[in-house]
């Protein structure tokens, strides 16, 4: 707030300043080819009215004061004094003023509307994000249930198949046709667990059907505007480098949001207990090999140990105290499932880099019929 | 004591685990039937043989505590070991107040299920043994004539001979006779003897010995 303040004063001094300079120049100008009264008071209406279009109140009310002065004292008789001796000393400061005020105040009406629009839209994306990650996480909420009644049940049968498998092989006459059939069922069952594993997998994929064309820079954007309050509360700096004339991706809006997401709250919580060091989140996107665009973040957290690289895509593996451990895998399947890769590389410094690459869209991927 | 194999009845809805808990169970040497679903258990004639019940919590149709209890009315009292795939806290309190032996989380260790399994026989064992020793107490108390009966609840409820004779309107030497027949039919050791059996036939209440003989169980004859 008191940031916006000052902020507000310095403008309006510099807007100030240059209205007087405006003014100044113009005085000159007309003093120096003696111009009549009226051209010059018309001439300082308009700079009043260009003022007053690129300000607020008080500097367009200085610039009407200023020029009014300047017009009774250069251009109106007598000359070098300053008194209402003309019509032309009447009008114009009530002109000039009206002018000003009138002007500064449909502006600033303008300026609201405007800053209200975009701040609905900007309410209004922040709930989709928000909603978008709501119905994401019930969902896997449900599924986690769905798995581990699904899972169990192999999963039960497998270990009593294989207990009674061990107790039919033991004794003095063990009785191998018993265990065999157990040792086959364990299979059977295995398999099935697998088979549960797949149908999820299908799953996920049948979900993942809203591919449009996007701006991934576009997305990165509206994640990085949700975020921007998470990583100042933390004391994180968030810096973007977008490339420019990136191509457009094949992709899910919502689910590569989700992965931005993620990646950089992770960011954000492998920075929290960094007090030595600046916490810096750089976001970036480039032009990747060929046919394919590189969105990483790279945080100056407290890094991973070389082993963990591959690990921490594993499902339910987490270094947090409050996590689940499927942000990762989720983002991992996301970024497959949209023909990309997602992996992490330790910072030459300290910290981690997460970078994923996407397909570059083009016509022959997505009509691959258009060939034949 | 050659009793037939004790039977463990399982009933659960999913094949696989139907099968694999057969096959487990019956490599500890009991014998196993397997059901698909409640109703089938409660449809399908059992053997009157030593017996516990291994059952699934989550079935479709009525589920494991819905059998318990269903079973509790009709006073089919076979111990009951509950599996499930997800053991909530109050469901499992629910188990155990109701008289299951055990409440399992799957996938258990085998031990503890073949433990559980095993007091359940134990319990069902102990349960057998007290009503087939109340059938013979029956038997035998069937076997005296309705003067010896009459005799015998007066002499349980600690009259002297003497009074006896005079309720029934008979000499005590009379009683005495009674008397020594009644020891001997049920084959009472002492006074005390007779009357602990007469407390297990809940003979002073004629309305309780009624609703007792319901549940008898065939009688020798």
């Amino acid at each position: 707030m008191k940031y916006n303040l000052t902020h507000a004063f310095w403008l309006s001094l510099g807007q100030c300043l240059l209205g007087i300079a405006a003014l100044a120049l113009l005085t000159f100008v007309c003093f120096r080819f003696h111009a009549n009264s009226t051209t010059v008071a018309l001439l300082y209406l308009i700079v009043i009215v260009l003022v007053s279009l690129k300000s607020s109140l008080v500097p367009s009310a200085l610039a009407a004061i200023m020029a009014y002065l300047c017009l009774d004292y250069f251009f109106t008789a007598p000359l070098f004094t300053l008194g209402l001796n003309q019509t032309l000393d009447f009008v114009a400061p009530i002109a000039y003023l009206t002018t000003a005020f009138v002007i500064a105040r449909l502006i600033s009406r303008v300026r609201k509307s405007n800053e209200d629009q975009r701040r609905a839209e900007e309410a209004l994306r922040r709930s989709q994000a928000e909603m978008a990650h709501v119905t994401r996480v019930m969902t896997m909420g449900e599924l986690a249930a769905s798995i581990a009644h699904e899972i169990n049940q192999p999963l039960s049968a497998i270990v009593n198949n294989g207990s009674a498998c061990l107790r039919w092989m033991a004794g003095d006459s063990p009785n191998l046709a018993e265990a065999r059939e157990a040792a086959e069922d364990i299979i059977r069952e295995g398999n099935r667990a697998g088979e549960v594993i797949t149908r999820i997998r299908a799953f996920l994929r049948k979900t993942e059907t809203d591919k449009v064309l996007i701006d991934i820079n576009q997305t990165i954007r509206d994640v990085v505007i949700l975020m921007r309050n998470e990583a100042e509360g933390k004391e994180v700096a968030l810096h973007m480098e977008l490339a420019g004339d990136l191509p457009a991706v094949l992709g899910d809006r919502v689910q590569l949001q989700q992965v931005i997401l993620n990646l950089l709250m992770n960011g954000i919580e492998a920075m929290v207990c960094i007090t030595d060091r600046p916490r810096v989140l750089r976001i970036w996107s480039r032009e990747y090999e060929a046919q394919q665009v590189l969105v990483a973040v790279q945080d100056s957290g407290v890094g991973l140990d070389g082993k963990n690289l591959e690990e921490i895509f594993d499902a339910f593996y987490t270094t947090k105290l409050q996590g689940m451990g499927m942000g990762l895998a989720i983002s991992r399947s996301i970024i497959e499932d949209h023909g990309g890769q997602l992996w992490a590389l330790p910072n030459n410094g300290p910290g981690t880099t997460f970078q994923f690459t996407l397909l570059k869209h083009s016509w022959d991927r997505l009509c691959p019929s258009r060939k034949q | 004591m050659s009793e037939p194999k004790a039977i463990v009845f399982i009933v659960d809805d999913d094949e696989a685990v139907r099968k694999s808990l057969g096959r487990l169970i019956r490599s500890a040497g009991l014998g196993v039937e397997t059901f698909a679903s409640a109703q089938q258990f409660l449809a399908s004639p059992r053997a009157d043989v030593t017996s516990c019940l291994v059952l699934d919590v989550k079935m479709p149709g009525l589920s494991g505590l819905d059998l318990q209890k269903r079973m509790a009315e009709v006073h089919l009292e076979i111990p009951i070991v509950f599996i499930t795939g997800h053991g909530d806290v109050p469901t499992s309190v629910r188990a155990m107040k109701a008289g299951a032996i055990e409440f399992l989380t799957k996938p258990f260790r085998d031990q503890e299920l073949l433990d559980a399994i095993q007091q359940a026989i134990q319990r069902d064992r102990k349960m057998r043994q007290q009503l087939a020793e109340l059938a013979e107490l029956r038997g035998r108390h069937g076997s005296l004539t309705p003067r010896e009966r009459e005799v015998m609840k007066l002499v349980v409820s600690g009259l002297p001979n003497k009074q006896v004779a005079a309720k029934l309107g008979i000499s005590e030497f009379t009683v005495k006779i009674h008397r020594g027949q009644v020891m001997g039919k049920m084959r009472a050791e002492s006074l005390a003897d007779l009357v602990r059996m007469s407390d297990r036939l809940l003979i002073p209440s004629a309305e309780t010995h009624r609703a007792g003989a319901e549940i008898t169980t065939p009688q020798p004859d």
